[in-house]
């Protein structure tokens, strides 16, 4: 704790900690948002690919490319040619102008963060999924970027339909991901032609980005101190939660969060699930 | 270009900064460190958020009345004091926030304010700081307004607005104030408000008749304009601004349809009538039909 409070105090007093919600934001930023899951790193892989055909992204070189802003200090990232693209993990900022919003189904994404707080030493091996579950509802591993309801709600309720935020549904990326890799180029104001687009998903193939982290993990910022035993990039599916999650599982999440889910057409497989009714102006 | 008079600026920063870090005396802000028992008191800038501390100060604790010279140390704002100080008050804390949605805050009582009031207050405001020359014309400043140009930080009013009550609206721990009522029923707002902070198990408050008017009576306009005039060059918020200008105004709403040109009013209106009409606004102009003319810069810059 003491040891901790110094090592901020000393790298904030030299400027080098990680800029965080405190960057400096330019109006032409274009941010890769997500609530953790969702798709963010695939995401960065393939925007990356696209916008530098000739720098194939590996995990040794998106950190450079498509930077996340919790790792570089601010001032590293004001060098940054622009426009710059990042990754963040933020609720809403509203700062933030340019938006690529991400966003997947939370039973999914229970399945995805129950294995990656293994990998993170976060819980322990054998710690039953539906104990995870409602810990993962109040938000508990992830505190700065709230739950997935508040996440989503805080963009969707101030930027859906505003121009510059591009709403993304990870399984539409999945089942298409030429169609909405397109969408996203012209998002951006990127000519790419069918091409370049689906040499760009290539690139970013679950199957390769599984082999470059075998080779990379061990360097690469985000994985680095995490188990070397369990993957980051895991199966890359929709619907996993149907099998791996108990009726117990689902219903609780359905119930937290029913009303979101609906909103964004995850179908529901609870009857009864109803949230208690929020004041949605 | 970098000449050496920036360079030097520049250094001069970076030590200014460590010092504070190092002593401690960094502004809390957004990295304010927040306990489960604090209240917070947002609002977007001039929604009533001063007028509001003056009154739950004078309620909260009876025995020394708020001024602007003790109002930071009772329910301080989080801007201009720095984490150290405010983490040694004392518990349950009450602080004053602008910010959008802060998933951290476990209570906030949020106070929302009819946006074509809040537009010519923010005007005069942003004079009073020297954001705008004097005679600035309020036409030119309402699109710069709606577009959140002033306190980037806060979002825009519909952002700011939209970004509480999507996401903690209908909670037990949020309760929203509306400015244009506290003005209407001030006393009635106040039990509001007790029995929010009663359930958010606060300090107990003494609500009786007496203590509600002896409140009210502390924190009218009148007092608070006498105080500004003593105090207003020491006071944190005011005093690198204007001193020609006052702080605390007219105090009233609905100002709005006397000052704001039919143009402004429907401009504001276009671009937030969905969300006013939402919180009981009622809207004046026929052309307030949807959200959309609101144009943040495009994807294509």
């Amino acid at each position: 704790m003491a040891w901790n409070h110094l090592r901020h105090v000393t790298r904030a007093a030299l400027g080098i900690n990680p800029a965080g919600r405190r960057l400096t934001v330019f109006p032409d930023d274009v941010f890769i948002v997500s609530y953790p899951r969702s798709g963010n790193t695939w995401a960065r892989f393939l925007i990356g690919n696209l916008l530098h055909p000739q720098t194939p992204i590996t995990f040794a070189n998106v950190e450079s490319i498509v930077p996340e802003i919790y790792f570089l200090p601010n001032k590293k990232l004001l060098r940054m040619n622009r426009p710059r693209v990042f990754k963040s993990h933020e609720y809403f900022d509203p700062r933030y102008r340019r938006v690529i919003y991400f966003v997947r189904d939370p039973r999914d994404v229970a399945v995805s963060m129950y294995h990656y707080s293994m990998k993170r030493r976060n819980i322990p091996d054998g710690l039953p999924i539906d104990d995870f579950i409602p810990r993962f509802i109040a938000g508990e591993f992830f505190v700065d970027f709230a739950t997935w309801d508040e996440h989503v709600q805080s963009w969707r309720a101030t930027r859906q339909g505003k121009t510059g935020f591009l709403w993304i549904k990870y399984e539409e990326m999945l089942a298409q991901p030429e169609v909405e890799l397109a969408r996203i180029a012209s998002g951006l104001g990127i000519n790419a032609t069918p091409e370049d687009v689906a040499r760009a998903v290539q690139m970013s193939s679950a199957g390769r980005m599984q082999n470059l982290e075998k080779q990379q993990s061990a360097d690469w910022k985000l994985t680095s101190t995490t188990r070397q035993d369990i993957p980051f990039v895991r199966e890359a599916k929709a619907g996993g939660w149907k099998n791996k999650l108990s009726a117990t599982a689902v219903r609780t999440i359905e119930q937290a969060w029913g009303r979101t889910m609906k909103e964004l057409g995850y179908e529901l497989v609870t009857e009864t699930a109803s949230q208690h009714e929020l004041v949605r102006s | 270009m970098v000449g050496p008079k920036g360079n030097l600026d520049r250094v001069v920063g970076a030590l200014s900064q460590a010092g504070r870090v190092l002593t401690g005396r960094q502004i809390a802000g957004r990295g304010v460190t927040v306990y489960p028992d604090d209240v917070f008191l947002v609002s977007y800038p001039r929604s009533g958020n001063t007028w509001t501390r003056f009154l739950l100060g004078n309620l909260i604790s009876q025995s020394t009345p708020v001024t602007f010279s003790n109002i930071e140390s009772r329910i301080p704002e989080i801007y201009f004091n720095p984490d150290r100080e405010l983490r040694a008050l004392s518990r349950p804390r009450m602080l004053k926030s602008h910010e959008c949605f802060q998933p951290q805050y476990p209570h906030v009582i949020y106070i929302v304010r009819d946006p074509r009031d809040v537009a010519i207050s923010f005007y005069h405001h942003n004079v009073k700081a020297r954001n705008i020359p004097d005679n600035y014309p309020m036409v030119s400043f309402v699109p710069r307004f709606i577009e959140g140009e002033f306190d980037q930080k806060f979002g825009s009013w519909r952002d700011n607005v939209l970004s509480w009550t999507s996401v903690r609206g209908g909670s037990p721990n949020f309760m929203m104030l509306r400015y244009e009522e506290m003005k209407r029923d001030t006393a009635g707002a106040l039990l509001q408000v007790v029995d929010f902070l009663e359930r958010a198990a606060f300090r107990t408050i003494n609500s009786s008749p007496a203590a509600l008017e002896r409140a009210i009576e502390l924190s009218s306009p009148e007092r608070m304009r006498a105080l500004e005039k003593e105090e207003a060059a020491n006071w944190v918020l005011t005093k690198s601004t204007r001193s020609d200008k006052p702080f605390v105004r007219t105090a009233k709403a609905g100002g709005w349809k006397s000052q704001l040109a039919t143009e402004s009013v429907e401009m504001i209106e276009a671009a937030w009538g969905d969300l006013m009409q939402s919180l009981g606004y009622e809207l004046s102009s026929r052309k307030a039909t949807s959200a959309e003319a609101v144009s943040h810069q495009g994807m294509r810059s």
